[in-house]
């Protein structure tokens, strides 16, 4: 009987000892305690954590690297392909504005019909000034066609084969074009020259030039149309026993960066040359 | 067979990229003459025995396509041919400063000959005007492509004519 009475006692002391930690635990007075106890135990699980995913990472990183890598070549290999599409974008752009520029002089001048090519090639000579285009006699271009761009005029088709032409520009030392100076109301001779200047001749004395007059073909000659934008007069010059007032032109094409002409179809040029007395 | 097949690839190549590019960018009014070059550079090759023959074939392709007076391109050429000929034989041990040599003079000379062609034919063109804006600027610009071309054309001919070893 004793043996029982004394397990009931210890067990029910157990119970009121815990109870006791319980009910002290809980209304907070042994958070002292538990500071005391349990703070370096976090520490050390923190500490050990710490080195533990330290660890972990150090072990797993290599892997992550060489996905990281590939990732990133495949990024940029990504972006190569984007830079070229836009590259590609960009130069059908540029294309396209200079097709809708060539439209737009096509449909201001529409008594002419058009023939759009793209300038492939210069000559091989630097002392003479040409361009080859990409149209030839299968595509209705002939010799003496004048070529224009949505500038203003470029020159005429100098030979021509199936699939390619050679045009000589104004600007070459060779090229004459009459024009007509549309403020003096006079006419003159535009000249090339070896450098790609372009002067004006055979300006009468009594005219009055003015810097920014405007330069337009006159027709004369039968070798252009008439009035087709030039440019416009940069300089005078008067020289003291000359004949004839010499100016320069500034023209309104930029030649050393034409990428597309248009070749005027239906204009045919007239060769006047047997007219002219032979001296 | 194939150094002729070599050497009319070349040209035709050496062409597109002259009329494409070189052209397209001047120096003042001077440009680089790749097809002077690479003859040039042929023809200095000792293994090379058709640069006679291409030089004839190449100037006649250039006048046909070129703007200049007939023949005015190949006796152009066949003038840089000739210096090139006179001075490999004196200058044999060293090619490369042959190839300036015959870049510097053979440039002079068929610029020369396109000035005399184009006054012949009434072009208003000057001596004065000519070598400023286009001769000097044209034999700066070749000298410069000389060493590029004459590598090229080296190691292509090095390839097309093995070197024959004695038995």
């Amino acid at each position: 009987m004793k043996p029982f009475r004394s397990n009931h006692l210890q067990t029910i002391m157990i119970i009121a000892v815990v109870s006791g930690l319980l009910f002290l635990a809980l209304s907070g007075y042994l958070t002292p305690v538990f500071n005391l106890t349990l703070n370096p135990l976090i520490s050390f699980q923190s500490w050990l954590s710490v080195r533990y995913l330290s660890m972990r990472d150090f072990l797993t990183a290599p892997r992550d690297v060489t996905q990281l890598r590939e990732e990133n070549a495949l990024l940029e290999s990504q972006v190569t392909q984007l830079q070229t599409q836009l590259i590609e974008m960009e130069e059908r752009l540029a294309e396209a504005q200079v097709c809708f520029s060539l439209l737009d002089f096509g449909r201001t001048n529409p008594q002419y019909e058009y023939i759009a090519a793209t300038v492939i090639g210069r000559e091989i000579s630097p002392f003479l000034q040409y361009i080859i285009i990409d149209k030839g006699s299968e595509d209705g271009v002939r010799h003496g066609m004048p070529v224009v761009t949505q500038q203003g005029l470029v020159g005429r088709v100098d030979a021509v084969i199936a699939n390619a032409s050679r045009i000589k520009l104004i600007t070459d030392s060779t090229s004459v074009v009459n024009v007509f100076l549309q403020s003096a109301g006079t006419e003159a001779q535009l000249l090339g020259s070896l450098t790609g200047d372009l002067s004006l001749d055979m300006i009468p004395l009594e005219e009055t030039i003015e810097p920014g007059d405007v330069v337009l073909t006159s027709g004369l000659g039968g070798n252009y149309p008439p009035n087709i934008f030039i440019g416009q007069v940069l300089s005078v010059q008067q020289r003291e026993n000359a004949l004839f007032q010499t100016a320069t032109v500034q023209p309104i094409v930029d030649f050393t960066s034409i990428n597309a002409v248009l070749v005027i179809g239906n204009f045919e040029a007239v060769d006047i040359s047997p007219l002219i007395p032979e001296e | 067979m194939i150094p002729h097949l070599v050497c009319a690839l070349s040209l035709v190549v050496f062409y597109i990229l002259q009329t494409t590019i070189f052209s397209q960018t001047p120096l003042l009014n001077g440009t680089a003459d790749l097809i002077l070059l690479f003859l040039a550079a042929w023809s200095l090759q000792e293994q090379a025995r058709n640069s006679w023959l291409w030089t004839v074939i190449a100037g006649l392709l250039i006048s046909i396509v070129s703007a200049m007076p007939f023949f005015a391109p190949l006796l152009g050429y066949l003038g840089v041919i000739g210096i090139s000929k006179l001075l490999q034989r004196r200058i044999w041990r060293a090619p490369i400063l042959a190839m300036f040599i015959v870049t510097l003079l053979g440039t002079f000379f068929q610029h020369a000959v396109y000035v005399i062609a184009l006054q012949i034919n009434g072009a208003p063109v000057a001596w004065g005007g000519s070598l400023d804006q286009v001769i000097l600027p044209s034999v700066l610009l070749n000298l410069v492509f000389a060493l590029p071309i004459y590598a090229i054309v080296n190691d292509l001919v090095g390839r097309i004519y093995p070197l024959e070893v004695e038995t």
